[in-house]
């Protein structure tokens, strides 16, 4: 799929919870998904110390951004899945900012979201600066929320955050990042696809 | 200027002895600036105007400290340790620590070269690199001498030693605190490394017969496909040259070329080739486990820097014999320097040794093709590999269960259950891809509990297309020549060069080889300059384009606009620095000796240099890396560069940050972010390659340099992330600056964003940040204003 930036998301409906059959709706079965089980470093090597993520499942992340006043969601080069794509559309369109990482903008520009390029390793120095007047000139930001960015990269960016600014940082990848502040475990890909649903059903509508 | 060597007395006052060591003519001796051999703080005023512009961003592996008995120290949220040290501090230790190995590295090498050098041919032997007067231009600027012999490069790795030294001292417990001094140490070591690097390069491009700037080296072959494998093979792995060049020597005089195949992995590779045509070479480190287990060589021949730890496990496995020819890696071999070379060969040979520690070049050099003679033929009847056969594949395959585990622990989480699951079916096409993205490092051998030899498998079903691995790479050519310098300089300082790009460093790639192919086809075809060295250097080499032919059979070498050149190994990376130097001197006429950081200065205002290790993964690249940093060159890395640590972010939205000073009367002038960053990463190929054409803006390009530097910025955003960069148009300081092709259709943007526009003139009237001047002379540096403005 890499590289497919023609990729068109076919799940309009993405703010509704995934489900995995096209049974008939009086038998569907709602997956009830536990985002807290594997909740162990995604490398095996990626120990930092002793803080790490608290595994949380995805209501939690979904209410915090529906709280924040100035979230931002960050995406990088692995949004070209198309339910991937189809949930941080989604997510744009419930009104949060995006940082697209990577070479990520190019799935999303014609998506006519808040969406502006940055690399990733300025935008962790960016953030960790009171300063900064944030992609829009209108501040900083409150929460920072991730998905779909090299597993190792983003891991990395996000240690600065976690030892060089107050900002919380919540993984919604599909990766158990133990450098933010709260995360799933590692997921296999319909769970995280449920999962994000999940987030994305608790914004506002 | 002939003078002896020697101590004598004056009649008459015999208190008084007088010794002669070495003395040069006076006007190549005296330096010219006011840093010759700089102590560990001398430059530090030029560090802190680097570090407050580009700050250093931590990126911490881990949180906790534990160099010493205080510790395990949780730095956790910037926490000082017990010693008083917090996180940045400790990251910001590292970064120092990173560099200094690196610097020792390549300096070690050179006293190693140097010191077997001048027993060899003598410490008067001349320096000679090609049509250059300025022959040593990093020894230069950093030393304030001008090196003429091979042993005026003496005292130069004296110095270098004994700043290491320094440095190293303060990384111990209750030393350096400041993390801000730590960094300006760290850039000390950086500018260290390249001093090393290039007395290791000159001195053997001056004593072995190497390419000397010469444009039209010739191709070497490269692949894990180009060797004969029924010949016996000799594979030599590592950086020095020193004892191949023995081993080829001896082949040369025996006439053994087309008796036995000798190829390099890593550097040796490159110098191999640049001693004898007749060597040829595998690739970089990644292709060392892949190779060795592929049991095609018969000898392994190991020197020093970037060899796997575990060579002598696995050579050990096959037969293979492993001959240790440095100091620095002797696997706990014996040490059989003063013995009988047909003794060693019959130990090695027979089993009862499985390596050898041999010191000796001249038994090297016998030796090895004797060796490879006697072993060659007995190890190829027995046919030994690593790799499994049809069946064997068939059933590992089979056993995969998906788990994963191989896929979390290998650095490029390559998709390996799912090549396991379409082999099962016959299909090796994701094996195909696989191999090409592998780095070789065989973490997944261990990671998997069905204990399939991961590695192993994906080299088994790539036979095809390891077959087919075949390119070209032009030899390394050295330094860029004085007269290059004359004809190109003017246009790089202007920008109507758009830049200098340089790929460096190793294999440790993101996603694949090939990228580094990719990138580099991109930006030639943009008119860039490409040099390049070492693992990348031979990596640009291995793919072909559809009329068969590699990048550099399809572009020349020579230091003008669109040219691919590799200026050779790891220590060759001095010249691609050093040509930065040049164009200073050269094209600026500014002074080198002993004036680091008005060079330095020079560079980082005006000469659109990048450069790019997109697979590094050693010391060794940082260290470069940061020396091309204290030099003013900002330098990319892949993403796995954020597990260096450190890197340098410049902040566009800090106005005052951006402060350059006018040299002609010392006014400040607030200019556009050029270059915006000294070290940073990108995630993908994609968003590189507008990067790499945004760091080349420089504040001395003139309008149609900067023009046709917005339009491939603007171009290569639009092609690889389908947006026009948001800061575009901070690049534009009048509409000559607008590319041609889009002036009407840019101008219209401008006008949407405030500028005024008059469209009758079609001017700018109001909204750049400044205006054009070709007189302008950036500096950061107060002292080099003709006058200070009050």
């Amino acid at each position: 799929m890499k590289g497919n930036n023609q990729a068109k998301p076919k799940m309009p409906e993405a703010i509704k919870p995934a489900t995995k059959t096209e049974k008939p709706v009086e038998k569907q079965e709602v997956k009830v998904i536990d985002t807290t089980r594997q909740a162990v470093p995604y490398n095996t090597g990626n120990i930092p110390g002793p803080k790490m993520a608290r595994a949380v499942m995805p209501a939690v992340p979904g209410k915090m951004l529906a709280k924040a006043k100035r979230p931002l969601l960050i995406v990088g080069s692995e949004i070209d899945d198309e339910e991937v794509l189809a949930r941080v559309v989604a997510l744009g369109r419930a009104g949060i900012q995006i940082a697209s990482v990577g070479d990520s903008h190019k799935y999303l520009a014609d998506k006519e979201l808040d969406a502006h390029y940055v690399n990733l390793h300025a935008l962790a120095s960016y953030l960790c600066d009171p300063q900064w007047p944030g992609l829009d000139g209108k501040g900083g930001y409150d929460l920072v929320v991730f998905f779909g960015i090299t597993y190792y990269y983003a891991s990395q960016a996000i240690s600065a955050l976690k030892n060089f600014s107050n900002i919380k940082v919540v993984s919604i990848d599909k990766y158990y990042h133990p450098n933010a502040d709260m995360s799933f475990g590692n997921l296999k890909q319909d769970v995280f696809i449920q999962a994000l649903d999940e987030v994305i059903a608790q914004l506002p509508k | 200027m002939s003078v002896k060597k020697g101590s004598f007395v004056i009649e008459g006052l015999e208190n008084v002895q007088i010794n002669i060591g070495k003395v040069g003519a006076e006007d190549e001796q005296i330096a010219e600036g006011p840093t010759p051999r700089p102590e560990i703080i001398s430059l530090r005023n030029w560090d802190y105007r680097i570090l407050d512009r580009y700050n250093p961003v931590y990126t911490p592996t881990s949180d906790m400290c534990d160099l010493c008995t205080y510790g395990k120290c949780d730095l956790t949220g910037n926490k000082e340790g017990a010693c008083g040290i917090d996180l940045e501090g400790q990251s910001a230790r590292q970064a120092l620590m990173t560099s200094i190995m690196g610097a020792a590295c390549h300096s070690a090498h050179g006293r190693h070269l140097l010191n077997y050098l001048i027993r060899k041919y003598g410490e008067d032997f001349k320096i000679d690199v090609g049509p250059s007067n300025l022959q040593a231009p990093l020894t230069e600027t950093i030393m304030g001498i001008q090196p003429r012999t091979i042993g005026d490069f003496r005292p130069v790795l004296d110095y270098v030693e004994q700043q290491l030294t320094q440095l190293m001292a303060t990384t111990n417990t209750g030393q350096e605190g400041a993390s801000r001094d730590f960094e300006s140490k760290a850039l000390h070591a950086g500018m260290l490394d390249l001093l090393g690097m290039e007395v290791a390069d000159i001195i053997q491009i001056s004593c072995l017969g190497f390419p000397k700037s010469d444009e039209k080296a010739p191709m070497a072959e490269i692949g894990m496909g180009i060797l004969d494998p029924k010949k016996p093979v000799v594979i030599c792995v590592g950086h020095n040259i020193a004892a191949p060049a023995y081993i080829l020597d001896f082949m040369d005089k025996n006439a053994q070329f087309d008796k036995i195949v000798i190829a390099g992995l890593c550097c040796t590779a490159h110098d191999m080739t640049r001693y004898n045509k007749s060597a040829k070479i595998i690739g970089s480190m990644s292709k060392e486990l892949k190779y060795i287990r592929s049991g095609i060589p018969d000898v392994l021949v190991t020197d020093e820097q970037c060899v796997r730890a575990d060579v002598l496990k696995e050579a050990q496995k096959l037969h293979i014999p492993v001959i240790a020819t440095n100091e620095k890696i002797t696997y706990g071999l014996p040490d059989r320097s003063n013995d009988n070379v047909d003794d060693i060969i019959e130990d090695l040979v027979s089993g009862k040794q499985p390596g050898v520690v041999l010191l000796d070049f001249e038994k090297i050099g016998e030796l090895v093709p004797k060796l490879a003679m006697k072993i060659g033929p007995i190890r190829k009847a027995k046919g030994f590999t690593a790799l499994p056969d049809d069946e064997e594949f068939r059933k590992l395959v089979a056993k995969c269960t998906k788990c994963l585990q191989c896929t979390r622990d290998c650095p490029e989480s390559l998709p390996i259950s799912d090549a396991m699951a379409a082999a099962v079916n016959g299909d090796l096409t994701l094996f195909e891809i696989l191999h090409d993205k592998c780095v070789g490092c065989g973490r997944c051998d261990y990671s998997c509990p069905s204990d399939i030899p991961v590695l192993n498998v994906i080299e088994k079903a790539s036979q095809r297309v390891i077959r087919e691995e075949k390119g070209k790479m032009r030899i390394g050519r050295g330094q860029i020549g004085d007269p290059e310098i004359r004809e190109e300089g003017r246009n790089l300082v202007l920008g109507t060069t758009p830049g200098v790009l340089a790929f460096v460093g190793c294999g440790n790639y993101p996603d694949g080889t090939k990228d580094v192919y990719d990138i580099v086809e991109e930006m030639i075809q943009r008119s860039y300059i490409i040099i390049s060295s070492g693992c990348a250097a031979m990596d640009i080499g291995m793919y072909k384009d559809k009329e068969g032919k590699t990048l550099y059979e399809r572009y020349p070498g020579r230091f003008v606009k669109g040219n691919l050149l590799n200026t050779g190994s790891c220590v060759s990376n001095a010249h691609i620095a050093a040509t930065t130097i040049k164009v200073a001197s050269i094209f600026a006429g500014r002074k080198t000796k002993g004036n680091w950081e008005e060079i330095a200065d020079y560079v980082m205002n005006r000469v659109g240099a990048v450069g790019i290790a997109w697979g590094a993964y050693s010391q060794k690249a940082f260290a470069i890396g940061t020396g091309c940093n204290r030099l003013g060159i900002p330098v990319v890395v892949g993403p796995h560069g954020t597990k260096y640590r450190r890197a340098f972010i410049g902040k566009p939205y800090i106005k005052e940050n951006w402060n350059v000073l006018d040299g002609r009367d010392g006014s400040v002038v607030n200019i556009e972010p050029a270059p915006e960053h000294l070290m940073i990463t990108a995630e993908t190929k994609d968003e590189v390659m507008p990067l790499l054409a945004k760091l080349c803006f420089r504040p001395s390009d003139n309008s149609l340099g900067r023009a046709i530097k917005l339009t491939h910025y603007i171009e290569l955003s639009e092609k690889y992330l389908k947006k026009m960069p948001d800061d575009w148009h901070v690049y534009v300081r009048n509409e000559a600056d607008l590319p041609v092709a889009k002036k009407e259709q840019l101008m219209k943007l401008l006008e949407k964003k405030g500028w005024k526009i008059d469209w009758e003139k079609k001017k700018i009237t109001e909204g750049p940040l400044r205006k054009v001047d070709v007189s302008f002379q950036p500096t950061n540096v107060p002292r080099l204003c003709k006058e200070v403005k009050k």
